[in-house]
């Protein structure tokens, strides 16, 4: 074979294969070679699927040969953040409750990638639940940051960046509720897209906090990712809270962003917990945004600060409701137990992680009659000044410049008080707060640590086209991303 | 104190209801596009939405917001514009989620009321009211909200008597019922005897068979009732503490888990004692309620507004688009009856009340308006008596509307007496006849021939000169003997109008 994964975007290997020069079976084959030996460094999938791969990639081939149109990321290599159900797979949510369970339909944007040509590689790992920062969480294994395997690839949806990171797949989903796609995108030198709230259906991805969950795609670039939403963002009769989106997210990507006016929250950049390497680099991607002919302009979001407040109140509340369905009854972890609460309480004991535990007595706490006033109520109240901040700060501009993750990725146990940890997403919450869409964008490495730095960008509410073009616009001013050099290493 | 009086004369009884009725009219469930249907054989209706599964939303059925709009519609609510769903949160194997969606504060109705007719008999009861001259009165009672919700599935017990839990060694869950579309209907605490709560009960459901949101059938549970009760001296204006009252899934339990629950209540204050929050449950086999939790283990439910389902916008187009569906109401026929038939308002009430007994009226009547008089009252009286004592419905019966018809016209022309009447009846349902054929072969026409009773008359009149000279000597009453014996000799065929006139014309003549 003479084509390789790891220099071809997304597009261009779509192209590539409706050209006739590479089958998508072989380029399921490479890229399951690329996994092999690459993975048990990364250890980003918890499940290889090849029966579905293979299967995906011979009907591509026989449309191709019959001359048919293939749709628009026919042969692309993909998976899928592991809390996402696929027919013929497991979805184990990194969680020992959900150890062995099989799949009984396909999750709605699974479908949609699928549809777009996608070849499923597998199923990739993630904080148990999606609760975390750095997928340390996950019950089965430790997924590593390919740029140093030492270091957390970020999280929750971690598998889903190191993967792309890696070079094993070119487009992954992932699910971000404070910043889970946007964290370890950052983390991982990798473009994460959270589209606005509503964008993308959530039927079939298990449930965090549903108000604020919303998936999206990693990719290489920011082209591959306004393909792969432009596959996702579809009205889905089975999620209510899904939008009907007519944006064409493609032909907007022009480079040309002149006159765009670009809000930027120095007090933020700036902050006291930012690592100067990371200020230097937003400070050097606001240079190149006035050389593509933008129009810096400050803006302040002064209730911004709260919304990791709300969010731990929010987040919790929802999650707890939402994991109660998981009582070893229909399916999932069940203990020994003589008779019923005991079989509710220890399955649930022994089938959540610490982390997990934590959140549903926290919501659980939070939501008690007597107490809804004093947290749920003004967490929701908290919520409207927010998202008035953000419209506010959009009357005078059309994308904002903020960072996303105050450092680059820590090492492995560095941060184990569960609050520190918490502050990963300090940046990116009030994103899901708000309901915009907010993108992670690599600007380079740092000049201390050497390790991927990542500038957010958000927009207003369906406004998701605005952000890729600003975001492609300002991808041009940087080399391309490459795969992480260890993994070529040694091949 | 043994009896309800007893415990009137002292007391008054609060009493508010919670009724769920299911939407078995309506084809899916609430959230999910399974069949609507909890009697299929077991697990049979389900989808990874009503199972619960990882990762499955809820999508509100349309026709179940139309069926709870019409329901607020038929029964004076307000209807919100602005509602939202809630989930209840509580672990229950039969709830797939571990949560109820519901509503909150805000319901699509709020702010309803019904007026209850309530007839003599059943006004006995009440002690404390205004009544009309014949006993009844009217009782206004004020609906708190209906609210929209899912049910939740059944647990069959295995291994104990009767399906019961208690020494049951395992139980199996059907799914079919979870995610049924459910309303809950919720009183004010306006009731204040049981005979009322029933007479509630029986107009509601009547309501909701008429807009056919629902077969209502106690038996099957598709329609429930929880009742709350607690007493307070009478003037009292503080409110007693309450029990909630399960298990009272018929007219009759109702009234007679509520009668018994008072009179419970009662002598645990006339000793002296303490009422406590409570939930019993009614046991009709045993005549009691018994508890079944306290108040101290009462659950926090953890409501909050559901995230996967945004706040209902209802529009006026929406509302006015269902208010066009709305059929006639009860009451609406009641008036109807009263001014086209002139019906007694009792009779018309009593018809109006029961849509299968309304519909075959109207069925039976046809455009004969003339006949409609006699037509109530054999409805009301000789079929409703026989429909009683079998147990059955008119559905149920032989009887068609075209026979009733050709009764109540006999009546009605004088051609048969009313007591006549009631023997065609009979004789219909011993043999299927029609009545003309009866009234014929038997040769039972009413003898209206004043020839033939002036011969009748005379005869009675020469059998009984101690009777005729107590009636000259101003014994009014006495005609009532004569008459009597005047029919009996025309072995019940003579017309009792005529005879009276006649006796009357004889007896005056002597």
């Amino acid at each position: 074979m003479s084509f390789s994964l790891d220099s071809l975007s997304a597009v261009e290997l779509s192209k590539l294969i409706k050209s006739g020069g590479v089958s998508a079976k072989e380029v399921t084959e490479q890229a399951y070679s690329l996994i092999e030996s690459r993975d048990d460094k990364v250890q980003a999938f918890l499940e290889l699927t090849e029966d579905l791969a293979f299967s995906a990639a011979q009907k591509i081939d026989e449309a191709r040969a019959k001359g048919e149109e293939l749709p628009a990321l026919a042969g692309v290599p993909m998976a899928f953040k592991d809390n996402m159900n696929l027919i013929g797979t497991h979805t184990t949510c990194a969680s020992k409750m959900l150890e062995g369970f099989e799949s009984v339909y396909t999750a709605t944007c699974v479908q949609n990638m699928l549809e777009a040509g996608g070849i499923p590689l597998g199923k990739l790992n993630l904080d148990e639940f999606a609760f975390g920062s750095s997928t340390e969480t996950s019950y089965y294994q430790t997924t590593k940051n390919p740029h140093d395997l030492e270091r957390v690839p970020g999280g929750s949806s971690g598998g889903s960046a190191a993967s792309v990171a890696a070079g094993e797949s070119l487009i992954t989903l992932g699910s971000d509720t404070g910043g889970s796609i946007r964290q370890p995108a950052a983390f991982c030198g990798v473009v994460g897209l959270k589209p606005t709230y509503g964008t993308v259906s959530r039927y079939g991805v298990v449930a965090f906090a549903s108000s604020l969950d919303q998936v999206g795609p990693f990719s290489k670039t920011v082209e591959d990712n306004a393909y792969a939403l432009q596959a996702l963002a579809k009205k889905d009769p089975r999620d209510v809270t899904s939008q009907n989106i007519t944006a064409d997210f493609i032909s907007q990507l022009t480079g040309d962003i002149r006159g765009k006016k670009i809000g930027v929250v120095s007090s933020m950049i700036e902050a006291k917990g930012v690592s100067e390497e990371t200020k230097r680099a937003l400070r050097k991607a606001q240079e190149h945004l006035k050389d593509l002919g933008a129009e810096l302009i400050e803006v302040e979001l002064p209730h911004a600060e709260s919304a990791m407040s709300a969010y731990y109140v929010i987040g919790p509340a929802e999650a707890f409701s939402n994991l109660s369905r998981f009582d070893a009854v229909r399916y999932g972890h069940q203990a020994k137990a003589s008779n019923l609460g005991d079989q509710t309480s220890h399955s649930r004991y022994e089938g959540f992680g610490p982390e997990v535990r934590r959140r549903i007595l926290l919501g659980s706490y939070i939501l008690s009659s007597e107490l809804y006033h004093e947290y749920y109520y003004p967490a929701q109240q908290v919520r409207t000044l927010i998202t008035k901040d953000y419209t506010d700060a959009f009357e005078k501009c059309d994308v904002i410049l903020m960072p996303c993750s105050p450092r680059t990725a820590f090492k492995f146990g560095e941060i184990d008080d569960p609050t520190e940890m918490y502050l990963s997403d300090m940046f990116t919450v009030s994103i899901n707060i708000a309901g915009n869409g907010g993108i992670s964008l690599p600007i380079g490495f740092g000049d201390e640590s050497g390790l991927p730095i990542a500038a957010q960008l958000v927009c207003p509410a369906f406004k998701d086209a605005d952000l890729l073009k600003v975001a492609h616009a300002l991808e041009g001013c940087y080399p391309k991303v490459e795969v992480a050099k260890i993994m070529k290493a040694g091949e | 104190m043994k009896t309800l009086s007893e415990v009137f004369k002292k007391y008054e009884a609060v009493i508010g209801l919670e009724i769920h009725t299911e939407l078995t009219s309506l084809d899916t469930k609430m959230f999910c596009s399974c069949k609507n249907s909890s009697t299929d054989p077991v697990n049979q209706n389900v989808c990874p939405v009503c199972l619960g599964m990882p990762g499955a939303l809820p999508v509100p059925n349309k026709d179940a917001i139309k069926s709870i709009v019409l329901a607020g519609l038929a029964t004076n609510c307000d209807i919100e514009k602005n509602s939202m769903f809630y989930r209840k949160n509580y672990f229950y194997p039969d709830m797939s989620k571990n949560y109820q969606i519901t509503q909150g504060p805000v319901a699509f109705c709020m702010r309803g009321h019904l007026d209850l007719d309530v007839p003599t008999k059943a006004a006995q009861e009440r002690v404390d009211i205004d009544k009309e001259e014949d006993g009844s009165y009217i009782a206004h009672i004020g609906i708190t909200r209906i609210h929209m919700e899912e049910d939740a599935g059944k647990l069959n017990h295995i291994g104990g008597v009767d399906g019961r839990i208690a020494g049951a060694d395992h139980s199996l869950i059907d799914y079919n019922r979870c995610g049924v579309p459910l309303i809950e209907l919720v009183t004010e605490p306006d009731l204040r005897t049981p005979e009322e709560a029933r007479l509630f009960m029986q107009k509601l459901r009547e309501i909701f068979l008429t807009i056919k949101i629902s077969d209502c059938s106690m038996e099957q549970g598709s329609m429930r009732c929880d009742g709350n009760v607690s007493l307070r001296k009478r003037g009292a204006k503080e409110f007693g503490v309450k029990t909630e009252l399960k298990n009272m899934n018929s007219f009759k339990n109702l009234h007679d888990g509520l009668e018994y629950e008072i009179i419970r209540q009662a002598n645990v204050l006339e000793e002296g004692g303490q009422v406590y929050q409570e939930t019993r449950h009614w046991e009709p086999s045993n005549k009691r309620t018994v508890v079944m939790r306290t108040k101290e283990t009462a659950d926090d439910y953890r409501l909050f507004p559901d995230p996967d389902l945004a706040p209902y916008d209802l529009s006026d187009e929406f509302i006015d688009s269902v208010r066009e569906f709305l059929p006639e109401l009860p009451d609406q026929k009641r008036d109807r009856y009263i001014a086209d038939y002139g019906l007694s308002k009792q009779d018309a009430s009593e018809l109006a009340g029961s849509l299968e007994q309304s519909s075959f009226f109207e069925e039976a009547l046809g455009d004969k308006k003339e006949i409609a008089k006699s037509l109530a009252n054999i409805i009301l009286n000789n079929l409703a008596g026989y429909l009683n004592a079998e147990g059955l419905s008119i559905s149920e019966s032989k009887i068609s509307a075209e026979s009733i018809s050709e009764l109540a016209e006999l009546l009605s022309s004088d051609e048969i007496s009313s007591k006549q009447a009631k023997d065609v009846f009979a004789i219909m349902i011993e043999e299927d006849e029609l009545p003309r054929v009866i009234v014929e072969e038997r040769g039972m026409k009413q003898v209206s021939d004043k020839g033939a009773i002036v011969e009748l008359v005379k005869e009675v009149i020469a059998k009984s000169p101690d009777q005729v000279q107590q009636y000259k000597d101003g014994n009014q009453k006495i005609i009532g003997y004569l008459v009597g014996q005047a029919m009996k000799a025309s072995k019940g065929q003579g017309n009792p109008k005529l005879i009276n006139q006649t006796l009357r014309e004889e007896l005056d003549k002597l």
